[in-house]
């Protein structure tokens, strides 16, 4: 070994090690960060709140590629952190997640190995005996209903808290074109909107089924619209939400903004926009909870309610929040954390 | 751990020098400047330091623009770097750049400079890292992270102090768009600010042998 090549040993062993650390927290107020390295992909999860509590909540961010950095605010680490711990896994290609040329494992099957690994991990440094719960948002929600149409998979959670998710991608196209079509229907009677509510109701009047890849995504960026148009729902200033929490919460920003560009610009989208598990649901027989906002047009209520009715999950609740569209938990999060606070402590 | 990688790269740094010692025997010959600098991404430290050497002679007048009674000096370098910073729960970075330099210094000592270059990075990942084979067994893999292609550019402003008041050090605030490539096969772009001091034992050499 050369000079040089024992000075770059030096630091690595001196500089680095030090921030990769195991540190392991049984508090009431833990914070911590791991990577799971699967696949090609360095996969961050960060654990907050109370890990004494021995109770799991991992959240299952949407997307994809949107990282599960801003599901972690303040209320929810006041509200739920302080009774159990929560897991914010940022998937891969996603927030915090690195790696080299992995693009060609971006695929749903892989995604669900890597949430069955990460559970493993987690199992692992906080114990087998702890009580584990997934919340699966919007597309989230899609890698959820995978998770646990597969029998052997869901034996490892305690419980489902479903918010706004999609399990069915061409139901899903189909049910928020109905949905734009009566509400904005109804809002041009009203005489509300009615410039913006024309060309959406335009296009589902074009566009009325088989969708093709370019109409879903249409769909999906007509609901985002649809959604603003209405007064009842609570309005959420994404801008504000960064800088409120780059700084404190250390946002990778410029690595979050390439993941997001990479996976919403993938052809795993177009896997996706077929992707259904309507027809495996009935293998799901862990309690399950169902949290959707009443103005959500991107995933509607009525996705819930199919999910609901096909699982075989004799202890299973749905709930609807009156001013929420799809983001429940920065809409309405008292109601939010209040549902899934009494679900968990229920099933623990 | 912050102040541990300062020291190693100060170390480094004084390393760099004292291995310069013998070569400078006839400084008029051989001509460098030493930088240490802070580097920061927004609120995240690092350092860098960094060794540049003239393409063409400075004290030839080659490049000198004659403009409004104003002199511009020109100047073409080449430079090599140790950079690292540190961002908490996401990786700390340790990589070397190769950079093309074009400066620019006015009679005032005003300095500008644009700077371009090939590199290499290594991560080490901010967390402990695990791994699962097959059969369930956990692991921790050690110094995990990855290596990536790097290409940096920069554009920067500063003050050459041997101008004016004749000592051989210049400041300089520079800011790099560091490029990282293939970053789960796409590029990751990261701004970096670098806020240091450069150091032209040279000058002082010279400047003696002429008194």
């Amino acid at each position: 070994m050369n000079k040089m090549q024992k000075i770059l040993m030096l630091i690595m062993v001196l500089l680095f090690p030090g921030c990769q650390k195991e540190k392991i927290t049984f508090s009431d107020n833990a914070s911590e960060v791991f990577f799971v390295e699967n696949a090609g992909a360095a996969m961050r999860v960060m654990v907050q709140g109370n890990t004494a509590s021995k109770t799991f909540i991992l959240i299952i961010h949407g997307g994809p590629g949107v990282g599960a950095y801003f599901y972690d605010t303040k209320y929810i680490r006041q509200n739920i952190g302080d009774k159990f711990a929560l897991v914010y896994w940022d998937q891969r290609n996603a927030g915090a997640s690195q790696g080299t040329n992995n693009g060609g494992n971006l695929h749903l099957d892989q995604m669900v190995e890597d949430l069955k690994k990460v559970i493993e991990v987690l199992k692992f440094r906080y114990g087998s005996d702890m009580s584990l719960f997934l919340m699966g948002h919007s597309f989230g929600g899609l890698i959820a209903a995978d998770f646990v149409s597969r029998s052997d998979y869901q034996n490892m959670i305690q419980g489902l808290i479903n918010v706004d998710g999609s399990h069915n991608y061409p139901l899903n196209d189909t049910l928020t074109r109905e949905k734009m079509l009566s509400v904005g229907q109804y809002e041009v009677s009203q005489n509300r909107n009615i410039d913006k509510w024309q060309p959406i109701i335009n296009y589902c009047l074009v566009h009325k089924g088989n969708f093709s890849f370019e109409e879903s995504q249409q769909l999906e960026t007509y609901s985002a619209d649809a959604e603003d148009l209405m007064d009842s729902v609570i309005h959420v200033n994404y801008v504000k939400k960064v800088l409120e929490y780059a700084v404190t919460d250390k946002y990778p920003l410029s690595a979050m903004l390439s993941n997001l560009l990479y996976s919403e610009d993938s052809n795993f989208n177009k896997e996706l926009a077929v992707t259904q598990f309507s027809s495996t649901l009935y293998k799901v027989k862990i309690p399950v909870l169902l949290l959707w906002g009443k103005y959500d047009f991107t995933c509607p209520s009525a996705l819930g309610e199919d999910f609901y009715n096909r699982i075989s999950s004799t202890d299973k609740k749905m709930v609807i929040s009156p001013v929420s569209g799809h983001v429940m938990f920065l809409q309405d999060k008292e109601f939010f954390c209040k549902q899934i606070d009494a679900f968990v402590e229920a099933h623990r | 751990m912050i102040k541990t990688g300062i020291f190693i790269l100060t170390f480094l740094g004084c390393t760099l020098c004292q291995a310069q010692n013998d070569s400078i025997g006839n400084i008029s010959d051989f001509k460098y400047n030493l930088k240490l600098a802070y580097l920061s991404t927004l609120i995240y430290p690092g350092a860098s330091i960094g060794i540049e050497f003239p393409l063409q002679k400075l004290n030839s007048g080659m490049g000198e623009i004659h403009k409004k009674n104003r002199s511009i000096y020109k100047s073409r370098l080449i430079s090599g770097n140790l950079n690292w910073y540190h961002h908490p729960d996401f990786h700390d970075n340790l990589y070397v750049t190769a950079e093309w330099v074009m400066r620019r210094t006015n009679s005032n000592g005003f300095i500008s400079e644009f700077s371009v270059g090939p590199g290499f990075s290594r991560t080490f990942l901010g967390g402990t890292t695990y791994r699962i084979n097959e059969s369930g067994d956990v692991s921790i893999v050690s110094l995990a992270g990855y290596n990536y292609a790097l290409l940096t550019i920069g554009y920067g402003l500063g003050i050459d102090f041997s101008v004016k008041k004749k000592m051989p050090y210049s400041a300089v605030a520079k800011m790099n768009l560091i490029s990282m490539v293939p970053y789960n096969s796409i590029v990751y772009i990261r701004p970096v600010l670098e806020i240091g001091l450069r150091y032209s034992p040279w000058k002082c050499k010279t400047r003696s042998t002429n008194e």
